[in-house]
């Protein structure tokens, strides 16, 4: 297993598209490390310059400290799982995991532990004679996780391995990711555009957009206190509601709604008195209150909770409440917000 | 496991590469052994029946290897003996045409001259013999590869 850092990173096609700029991070051993961020935004392309895929156009990897930036792919004892899988459709499951090894000139016998022990992990043993048309979607993806595994390299790299599934098979492979990374300890980098696999996997979260890194903390960190309008609308399902606000004498006032500020809030937006800022709730914190005329446009009940699409004021607004509701088009539910981030209107970050 | 039980567990899981690379080359050798047979200035010595159930044999021959080369690739004994029934009877087409028309003697351009010459023979004999041989120790690995799997999925409770 291996640490790795990544030095100003940056990538620019030979079109003179940038895709990376200045990509920085420390990564320690073992770490489960998620890129996330929307189609474009750089993410699978920085797993590629680490897997050695894509030249660094500047900038400097280092695993455990030694410098791999101009190393070729085969020379960094990487393992990278693909979205398509990429298993060898005429061998079999025992031949497509052996077949790394195979091309090292390894030990045919210790081969064949190794690709024992990977299919015991993953719960392939009995699949090993047959071929991957034989095998269900998940199943492939656990071959090519098998197929890293057996390398026991330093890192493992994931570009979004579980996209090509449906979503029930896709909760159940993201759990055994989750459990052999916790069994392995190894040092793994998944990229994925779905935040649910990013809270639910990550040690930390880079949320990357336009190729810049947005903001790099845990997954709490991230859902709880955003860096800037991008990771608040990014992270979190429905996404978080945003009001444009006047900070005045301790009182916030938006387009049809006044939201008396804490003490704690009032030392916060200082600076901010008599302008605008953006004032971000999640769709779980606005909740039963007075104050606050919520005019539903779209009832969802989710089963535990329901989901209330409506406006408050001239803007269009989620609420999220944990029971079973039933309301109409037309309908106006008093409501509050139980917490809320701030935004500065011009930068986009957050205020704190 | 040690490395001798490691070894037999890997049969389970692998393919008898052994037996079915020497089957192919067994082919090889039949077809070297089919194109070198003939010449073009015997006459019409080769215009009989018996060339008939030569392309025949040699037809069922490829085919009948072929098969075997993919049983006994996974294990399949029956195909494994098959194939050093087959080895025996490529032994005794030498006595078919390398040895009748090596043993002939045609008329070219008003002189005699022997069908067969002796490097001609040699190398049709080479040929034939080098393809039995493919087949016997293809099906000598692949009747002992097979025993030894069988009885180790037996002690294991495999089957």
């Amino acid at each position: 297993m291996a640490s790795l850092r990544l030095q100003n990173l940056n990538k620019i096609y030979d079109n003179n598209v940038q895709a990376v700029f200045d990509f920085n991070m420390d990564i320690e051993d073992g770490e489960f490390i998620v890129l996330v961020g929307p189609s474009g935004c750089g993410k699978s392309t920085t797993l590629r310059m680490i897997a050695g895929l894509e030249d660094i156009s500047s900038g400097t990897l280092l695993i455990d400290g030694e410098d791999v930036t101009q190393k070729p792919p085969k020379d960094r004892d990487i393992a990278m799982v693909f979205q398509n899988y990429a298993l060898y459709a005429h061998m079999t499951i025992y031949e497509n995991m052996a077949f790394s090894l195979t091309l090292r000139h390894e030990d045919p016998n210790v081969i064949h532990e190794k690709v024992l022990a990977a299919a015991e992990i993953l719960g392939l043993t009995d699949q090993l004679n047959k071929k991957p048309r034989q095998l269900s979607g998940g199943q492939r993806q656990r071959v090519a996780m098998g197929r890293a595994i057996v390398r026991t390299p330093k890192v493992f790299l994931f570009d979004e391995p579980l996209s090509n599934l449906d979503a029930k098979l896709r909760g159940a492979t993201r759990r055994e990711i989750l459990l052999l990374h916790k069994r392995l300890g190894a040092t793994m980098i998944y990229v994925t555009h779905d935040q649910t696999e990013a809270l639910t996997l990550a040690d930390r979260i880079v949320c990357m957009s336009m190729g810049y890194v947005q903001q790099i903390g845990t997954p709490l960190e991230l859902y709880d206190t955003p860096a800037n309008l991008f990771v608040a609308s990014f992270i979190g399902l429905p996404p978080m509601n945003f009001f444009d606000c006047t900070v005045k004498d301790g009182v916030l006032t938006g387009d049809g709604f006044t939201v008396v500020l804490t003490d704690e809030e009032k030392k916060l937006l200082a600076g901010h008195e008599g302008k605008v800022i953006t004032l971000g709730v999640r769709p779980e914190n606005i909740v039963h209150g007075n104050g606050i005329k919520l005019s539903v446009n779209l009832n969802e009940n989710l089963g535990q909770t329901t989901l209330v699409h409506g406006t408050i004021g001239g803007h269009k607004a989620t609420a999220k409440f944990r029971e079973w509701a039933e309301y109409k088009p037309g309908d106006v539910v008093e409501v509050a917000f139980e917490r809320k981030h701030f935004f500065d209107k011009e930068t986009t970050n957050a205020i704190r | 496991m040690d490395r001798e039980q490691i070894k037999k567990d890997r049969l389970r899981y692998t393919n008898n590469k052994a037996s079915a690379n020497l089957t192919y080359l067994a082919i090889v050798f039949d077809v070297l052994f089919f194109v070198s047979i003939y010449r073009s200035n015997v006459n019409t010595y080769y215009y009989n029946i018996k060339i008939g159930v030569s392309v025949l044999l040699n037809l069922v021959f490829l085919l009948v290897v072929f098969l075997c080369s993919e049983g006994v690739k996974t294990y399949k004994i029956n195909y494994a003996y098959t194939l050093l029934g087959v080895g025996v009877l490529q032994l005794v087409r030498i006595m078919g045409y390398p040895m009748t028309a090596h043993n002939a003697i045609t008329k070219v351009n008003a002189s005699e001259v022997p069908v067969m010459g002796n490097a001609q023979f040699f190398w049709t004999v080479f040929f034939l013999v080098a393809s039995a041989v493919c087949c016997f120790v293809a099906g000598a690995i692949g009747i002992h590869k097979t025993r030894v799997l069988e009885t180790y999925k037996k002690q294991h409770g495999y089957v």
